[in-house]
């Protein structure tokens, strides 16, 4: 994945890039790496709850404007299920 | 174990000061490649896409090469307006059970369109991109030097401002 963001990065477009295994991030570095500790297959979480993919979505989204420092990863503060989500819809 | 391997280092790199800064040149060599352009846009004025490495296309459109062992660096583009019924995974390396009840585990493109509804994003971009994650060999090198730059190109004919990758 960070080898494609990193190809769309040269092409002048902002990315970022949802990560949850970290060791392939550091691997290949994409130019913003999110990192939420879930599984493959479950990256935004888990299937029906809109509000738990919708807070994923928009703190990636949101990283875009945030991080300044190339190959820098961030880590999203949740523990899967035992975290609260807040809608940022709400 | 790790304590006297780092320790070993440490006297090497003690007595060759020339070995650290070698190695902080490659480092930061490294860290050069590393491509970047700045976000200037706010979200609410950007047209965003989404890139998956899942295995995410249009059903009807031709599948992912299950067969080659490499993998295949196809990509598939996905219409913004694709209701995600008519979207399947081809893609046997990951667990995808919980993604075929809910596509939006892995690709949220309803989230996405949510979000445009409420403002908080410009637009949902009018393509986005699937493409397998697992290459090896051959495919590898295929997703390096054709995939990714024409995958690249199309985002900027699109005119996308910004871009959401993420794995299976």
């Amino acid at each position: 994945m960070g080898l494609i963001a990193r190809e769309i990065e040269r092409a002048g477009i902002p990315t970022v890039t949802l990560s949850v295994v970290r060791e392939a991030s550091v691997r290949s570095p994409a130019p913003r790496t999110v990192f939420v500790p879930f599984r493959l297959g479950q990256v935004f979480g888990e299937p029906g709850a809109d509000v738990q993919q919708r807070a994923i979505l928009a703190d990636a989204l949101a990283a875009l404007l945030e991080m300044r420092t190339p190959g820098a990863i961030l880590d999203l503060p949740y523990r899967w299920k035992r975290s609260v989500y807040r809608d940022p819809l709400a | 174990m790790v304590t006297k391997q780092h320790r070993w280092l440490a006297t090497l790199y003690g007595l060759l000061p020339i070995l650290s800064k070698l190695s902080a040149r490659r480092w930061k060599a490294e860290s050069d490649v590393i491509p970047w352009a700045p976000a200037r846009i706010p979200l609410p004025e950007a047209s965003i896409a989404l890139v998956t490495s899942g295995g995410v296309h249009v059903k009807g459109d031709r599948p992912f090469d299950m067969t080659n062992p490499e993998g295949d660096a196809s990509f598939r583009v996905i219409p913004g307006e694709s209701a995600l019924p008519d979207l399947t995974i081809t893609h046997d390396y990951y667990d995808h059970r919980a993604t075929d009840r809910d596509l939006n585990c892995v690709f949220p493109l309803e989230r996405l369109r949510e979000l445009a509804a409420a403002r908080r994003i410009g637009r949902v971009a009018p393509r986005h991109i699937g493409t397998m994650g697992h290459l090896l060999g051959t495919e590898e090198r295929r997703l390096v030097t054709e995939t990714a730059p024409a995958i690249a190109q199309s985002l900027v004919d699109d005119g996308v401002d910004y871009v959401l990758a993420a794995p299976g």
